[in-house]
């Protein structure tokens, strides 16, 4: 017999285009250089769509984006944030710096204030004066230059950790030290490590693989880096910054 | 079969057999009718210099305006009809602030350059959609002057929409003797002071009247302060120590 | 020719009241002006920014569907929100103090939020309700200043700003901007202060706060308001009002940033956090109580926890 209850009231059915797609992304800046990273696990629901879904991506020898959010969204906007520093570098002949990527992205995620993005973006890299840095944005282009950001599905398991490690909150330096302004890279690449395992532990969108993009200013060398396992050169340049990728694996449960 | 020389002058859009696109080539003649502009880069920063005719005792010289900021690094003077030079400085001006606001950043002098030269090819027939066009070139040329992460910068515009960087230029109706003599005086480790000295005496010989703080103006670009026109104390002093 | 000079120029009326809004595929917003110096401006290229809107019959419905947080907590797109500001004007100029919490539902998204937008060195903005909406549009506003400075040869005045600033929100109506702000600076007038808010209200005024946290600003404020208060007094004034915001008020807090615009331009103060300013005040600064302004610090030692003693009544 058909099912005739459901024409009995008419049903509303409202234009949803988007997904939510699990995962975290977190950027710490340095004094020289810029940590930028991602779990690669993709999900919607309770189903885990793939293990390894890039959500960190490099756009310029010293500029790095992840995205976090619905992935086509997130996957769209960086291509087209990809498409805008080609035409830049065609128009310019020179790579965005750090700075105006950051503009850039805020005037192409307001371009969508009416149709939003559901992407949550971290911008990390190093800026014309050799600094490193962390530009974060809310979906519809809202941003602010900080040390550092977590987002996406463990935000709120990673930030107050970070909170505490990089910006020493709510701690008082033991008597006659002071807390340090600048990390040095092999304590914030740990830093991160212990963030992805911790909200791999304990949540469930979080896991499988872990990519950390390391961007090295001008000149700067390899203190830190040296020695870590599963590291590898991304670098296209030999005269400028210097861009690295570690790879991890997170558990798969 | 072919079509007489004054019948390929007719259109903005039509070549002649040769392949001279005449109305641009007059447009290119406007300008030696035009007052003389000097421009002269250092590596200290731009100067440039032009010309005011006076033609009446009763005109107020300050009120003719031939050299124009584009943005605080950026200046421009102007040679020919000086009305079409408002259009392509408030492409510039909206190019230039359209650039910092997308970009945080101050546009590079060739981009604003290129821009301007943009608008000076939309002449002729419009594009499907982009509504009415300009029906005729240009009548100006412009010379940019503007500091960047590549020092300081000299760019000359035609009506053809071509453009050039230089280290001294001079345009208008004695742009020949002047750049003959700007050829003669300029060195590459010029000051900003020598320049200004420089452009005014390559004003004052192809000059009519004598040259005095009325009928010249001068401008800048320096790293320190950006544009500025200097006022007519400043003008004096020059001229005085000249 | 008449025409493209409008669309160059940009600043006629109708060019810049127009809503520039496209339902079709983003991708034509480039179109053939991309190509030329046009090229990378995004959806500026047409001198106007446009704004791709969804195919729906109502997009501004859309919109409230997936963003607003607090008709729905568990919609998807969690926009930032601004709190608590505060401006008013006096003798010596003008005071801009507002705190720096954004919230996203009841998480705090961000702690260190620059609520003053610079728009140039003698303007400023203040950010309250969508911090996008007011940071794109104020810097909007900067550029518009900045063209008006060029073409008239003087800077533009605090009025002609704010009211293109309302005018350019009134022209969105009902698609769903939110924003509260005041615009401050210091023009041939004398210190200037205008409200203006998404809704299109526009109004001119010695005193303004804005946002969730504006009632408890207002009470200290108005009770410490006169004209003629000197600099110091005036910015401990503005100091004390976010500090009082950011104690009674959860979406607001973390620490205060301080702005005094007098005839030069804009200056920055400080920044505060605001549990030191509850502990401890804010420092060795001019104005400054030399003590926390938590009353239990004030009070010490008078508080039901450890009471006075008590003289016996003869």
């Amino acid at each position: 017999m058909p099912d005739t209850t459901s024409l009995d009231h008419p049903a509303q059915r409202a234009f949803n285009p988007y997904t939510e797609n699990g995962g975290t992304i977190l950027a710490i800046a340095g004094a020289d250089f810029s940590v930028i990273a991602g779990d690669t696990r993709q999900s919607e629901g309770y189903s885990i769509q793939t293990r390894y879904a890039p959500k960190v991506f490099q756009l310029t020898d010293r500029a790095v984006l992840a995205v976090n959010g619905f992935a086509a969204d997130g996957n769209m906007f960086v291509k087209k944030v990809k498409q805008r520093l080609e035409w830049y570098r065609h128009a310019h002949s020179k790579d965005m710096p750090l700075r105006a990527i950051a503009r850039l992205i805020q005037t192409m995620l307001y371009g969508r204030r009416f149709f939003p993005y559901y992407v949550y973006n971290i911008l990390g890299g190093i800026e014309e004066d050799g600094t490193g840095a962390v530009y974060s944005f809310d979906p519809v282009g809202s941003y602010e230059r900080e040390a550092c950001r977590a987002a996406g599905a463990a935000q709120s398991l990673v930030q107050p950790f970070l909170d505490n490690q990089i910006y020493f909150k709510n701690q008082r330096p033991a008597h006659n030290t002071s807390h340090p302004v600048h990390l040095p890279l092999a304590t914030v690449l740990s830093i991160v490590i212990d963030s992805f395992t911790g909200a791999t532990e304990r949540h469930i969108e979080v896991g499988d693989g872990l990519e950390i993009y390391v961007v090295l200013a001008k000149g700067r060398g390899l203190h830190g880096l040296e020695g870590v396992r599963g590291v590898q050169e991304l670098t296209a340049t030999d005269d400028g910054e210097r861009v690295f990728v570690v790879r991890r694996e997170l558990k798969k449960d | 079969m072919f079509l007489t020389r004054s019948e390929y002058d007719r259109g903005v859009n039509t070549f002649s057999p040769e392949g001279r696109l005449f109305q641009v080539e007059y447009a290119i003649e406007a300008i030696k009718l035009g007052s003389t502009t000097v421009g002269v880069r250092t590596p200290e920063g731009v100067v440039l210099a032009v010309e005011k005719r006076v033609q009446s005792p009763l005109l107020e010289s300050s009120s003719i305006e031939k050299i124009m900021e584009i943005d605080r690094h950026l200046g421009c003077a102007m040679s020919g009809l000086t009305a079409d030079a408002r259009t392509m400085i408030d492409h510039a001006r909206v190019t230039a602030q359209n650039h910092a606001f997308t970009y945080d950043e101050p546009i590079k002098v060739e981009s604003v350059t290129q821009a301007v030269c943009d608008l000076a090819l939309r002449f002729g027939e419009s594009v499907h959609d982009e509504g009415a066009m300009m029906s005729r070139p240009f009548g100006v040329a412009l010379l940019i002057a503007g500091i960047d992460e590549l020092g300081p910068q000299l760019y000359h515009t035609d009506p053809s929409g071509t453009f050039m960087r230089y280290d001294a230029k001079a345009i208008g109706s004695g742009s020949e003797a002047a750049q003959s003599e700007l050829q003669s005086k300029w060195y590459k480790q010029m000051t900003l002071s020598a320049a200004q000295t420089l452009t005014l005496q390559v004003l004052k010989q192809v000059m009519e009247e004598k040259l005095d703080h009325h009928n010249v103006q001068l401008a800048q670009v320096t790293p320190q302060n950006g544009f500025e026109i200097l006022d007519e104390v400043n003008l004096k002093e020059i001229i005085d120590a000249m | 020719m008449n025409s493209l000079i409008q669309r160059y120029a940009g600043s006629s009326a109708a060019s810049q009241q127009r809503r520039n809004v496209s339902t079709v595929d983003d991708d034509d917003e480039f179109s053939d002006a991309m190509w030329g110096s046009e090229a990378g401006f995004g959806s500026l290229a047409k001198g106007v920014p446009s704004f791709m809107v969804p195919s729906v019959p109502d997009p501004a419905a859309f919109l409230r569907l997936h963003t607003d947080d607090h008709a729905d907590p568990s919609c998807k797109i969690k926009i930032q929100h601004g709190t608590t500001t505060l401006a008013f004007r006096f003798q010596g100029g003008v005071i801009v103090a507002v705190d720096s919490r954004a919230t996203a539902g009841s998480y705090v998204a961000s702690g260190t939020v620059k609520k003053v937008i610079e728009i140039n060195p003698y303007l400023l903005g203040t950010m309250a309700g969508g911090a996008a909406d007011c940071q794109y549009w104020e810097t909007y506003l900067g550029m518009h200043c900045r063209l008006h400075e060029l073409r008239n040869r003087e800077r533009i005045s605090v009025s002609a700003a704010s009211k293109y600033l309302s005018n350019l929100v009134y022209s969105y109506k009902g698609m769903g901007l939110s924003m509260g702000t005041m615009i401050c600076g210091w023009d041939k007038t004398g210190p200037a202060l205008f409200y203006v808010d998404s809704d299109g209200t526009r109004l001119k005024g010695d005193l303004f706060s804005v946002g969730s946290g504006s009632t408890f600003a207002y009470g200290v404020l108005d009770q410490g308001y006169r004209w003629d208060l000197t600099d110091e007094e005036a910015q401990e004034l503005g100091r004390r009002s976010i500090y009082a915001a950011g104690h009674r008020d959860a979406f607001s807090g973390n620490t205060c940033n301080l702005y005094h615009v007098k005839e030069h331009g804009w200056d920055f103060i400080g920044n505060y956090d605001i549990t030191t300013l509850h502990y401890d005040g804010p420092g060795n600064v001019s104005g400054s109580p030399g003590h926390g302004y938590g009353y239990e610090i004030r009070v010490e030692g008078q508080t039901s926890a450890n009471p006075p003693e008590v003289v016996a009544q003869a």
